[in-house]
């Protein structure tokens, strides 16, 4: 039998012995054991849900969980220990759906966005809730001036910002390229062209290969929350990105894309990631409409809306990304 | 001895009728209160038909420490699955009933409305990375939201007059989420409500900018005639002059709408 926990912004599935749903779910809500946690598999399960009952009938398990089940008040955490739930029980050919109670009543808004009235397939589970984003208007600007117009001159000389995006108007995409270079460079991550930041910026040269390498290929620096897309040994851009939070951290180590999608729906969080190129298991580049200058995912790479799709194009299949803990 | 006690227990009716009575419940000791769930942060729980077996939020525990304070020993609620049978005339057989309930003088001719405890302006809230208006002339410009016929929809036509179409959505999950994948630059809705949806999913959003009034004002809703409300009343100003009840709203509903700036 095989228990759904999560990886990533997917779900990540671990082989356990046992043969009975109500085994199965007691695996789940046991939670990853040390190991798995170190894999960065993770569970969304409150430690210590009770299983009050498992009941089987025409297809449909009923199963009872104690008030600790719907415990917090995150959105993304509830709907996906619904789905854990779900993915684990119907992974038995004889369960077609389950009926989910919460101290043996039906949950009423405890879950929100799942519909918990009726039975559940894994289907439902994993089919998309909303309709996919289409790509947002750009952003507003602000009027014209030199001064802007020669800082994002500066910030394209160093790879920070596109040749595009030169226009001499404030807004969020300059603010974004100002942040990355001061993630570069160690300054405070505020987005604000200050003295400190424009001497900085007066005196850097462009960034180099954290590693040695030849061709084409992506190294992403946790500690800076940049990526560097890299040809040979010269950068060609640094881009403003946001990994995983705490408990959630983006695994180290050196990968080859396997997986792309121009619309990918993660199952678990019930959110549209465009323009997802995957790492490995549930990991990936992907825009999104927030990106602090924190690690704030669940293990993915968040990358702004103007850069998601360049981004995307210049990671082919087979390219090579070195996820890197430690730039300096 | 014996003859004694009745004789006391008249005499402290005498003294002082409202302290020593027990409430005029249903269930003598039991306050049954009427819920119209899900409303997230305000009441959410399960159900086995209409008996609630798990029940939180603000207006859950706005009831229990109301029984607290009419010194009743047992809380329990029942789901009414129509908002509009709390409404409705007649015989109750609950208590009281807490659900949103905003006080309207077509209302106020069916039902009893305890004094209100919370006040529900209009709400603005924006998305990320957009300048945070200061007025409602600001907003006139943006592509703005609410749910379908709600008062947030008639509030943008007749107070914003916007020059874009605003958009019209079914129900608030779908307003929120067009105003996460950037499609909705503003939505105006119950203030309170998007308190609680900006704390849901804080990094979805950008910030709660101000309200619209409209004195929109919640209450609690007995049976016509209902002999408990002076008791309820006295409760609910026993709640606010402690600090329950502002208690009680930051722990489930978050910022205090009645503080955001008022857009003009």
């Amino acid at each position: 039998m095989r228990v759904a926990f999560l990886q990533g912004e997917q779900v990540g599935y671990v082989e356990r012995s046992g043969t009975s749903v109500e085994a199965a779910l007691r695996a789940l809500l046991a939670g990853p054991t040390t190991a798995e946690r170190k894999r960065e598999l993770t569970t969304q399960v409150p430690a210590g849900t009770p299983l009050r009952s498992v009941r089987l009938d025409g297809g449909i398990a009923t199963i009872d969980l104690g008030e600790k089940f719907a415990a917090g008040t995150s959105v993304e955490s509830l709907s996906a220990r619904v789905a854990q739930v779900v993915l684990t029980a119907t992974r038995f050919p004889n369960v077609r759906s389950v009926r989910l109670l919460v101290k043996g009543g039906t949950p009423l808004g405890l879950f929100p966005g799942v519909v918990t009235r009726y039975p559940i397939t894994a289907k439902a589970v994993a089919a998309p809730t909303v309709p996919p984003p289409t790509t947002p208007a750009p952003p507003p600007t602000g009027s014209e001036s030199d001064q802007i117009r020669a800082l994002q001159q500066r910030l394209d000389d160093l790879g920070f910002l596109t040749r595009d995006a030169v226009d001499g108007k404030a807004g969020p995409r300059t603010t974004s390229a100002v942040v990355a270079f001061q993630k570069w460079a160690g300054l405070t991550r505020d987005g604000a062209a200050g003295p400190t930041t424009l001497a900085a910026l007066a005196n850097a040269a462009r960034p180099t290969p954290i590693n040695r390498g030849a061709g084409h290929r992506i190294e992403v620096l946790l500690d800076r929350q940049l990526t560097l897309v890299i040809d040979g040994d010269r950068v060609t851009r640094i881009l403003d990105v946001s990994s995983g939070k705490p408990g959630f951290e983006t695994l180290v180590g050196s990968w080859k894309i396997v997986r792309k999608e121009e619309r990918s729906w993660s199952v678990p969080y019930k959110v549209w990631l465009p323009w997802a190129t995957y790492i490995i298991a549930g990991y990936a580049f992907h825009e999104y409409p927030d990106v602090p200058p924190y690690p704030a995912s669940h293990g993915c790479v968040r990358v702004p809306g103007w850069d998601a799709e360049w981004l995307y194009r210049q990671i082919p299949f087979g390219t090579l990304v070195m996820v890197i803990g430690r730039s300096r | 001895m014996r003859s004694l006690v009745p004789a006391l227990a008249v005499a402290a009716i005498l003294v002082a009728p409202t302290t020593a009575a027990a409430p005029p419940t249903k269930t003598p000791g039991e306050l049954l209160v009427g819920l119209a769930m899900p409303s997230a942060g305000f009441q959410v729980g399960s159900v086995r038909g209409r008996e609630v077996v798990l029940a939180k939020g603000f207006e859950v525990d706005l009831a229990r420490e109301l029984a607290t304070r009419l010194e009743l020993r047992r809380v329990r609620f029942v789901n009414e699955p129509l908002f509009s049978t709390l409404l409705a005339a007649g015989r109750k057989d609950w208590d009281l009933a807490l659900a949103q309930i905003s006080v309207t003088p077509a209302r106020a001719k069916r039902i009893d409305f305890s004094a209100p405890y919370l006040s529900a302006d209009q709400g603005v809230l924006i998305r990320l990375d957009l300048k945070r208006p200061a007025s409602l002339a600001a907003l006139r410009s943006l592509q703005l939201c609410a749910e379908r016929a709600s008062t947030g929809g008639q509030l943008i036509l007749d107070r914003i007059k916007p020059t874009r179409k605003p958009r019209l959505l079914e129900n608030p999950s779908k307003l929120s989420y067009e105003l996460f994948t950037k499609r909705c630059d503003a939505i105006v809705f119950d203030a309170p409500a998007l308190a609680v949806l900006s704390r849901q999913a804080p990094d979805r959003y950008g910030p709660l900018v101000g309200r619209i009034v409209t004195n929109e004002r919640y209450a609690i809703a007995l049976e016509k005639g209902s002999a408990l409300r002076p008791r309820l009343n006295a409760a609910l100003r026993a709640l606010a002059a402690d600090g329950t009840l502002e208690r009680l709203r930051k722990r489930w509903l978050g910022a205090d709408t009645a503080k955001l700036p008022v857009l003009r």
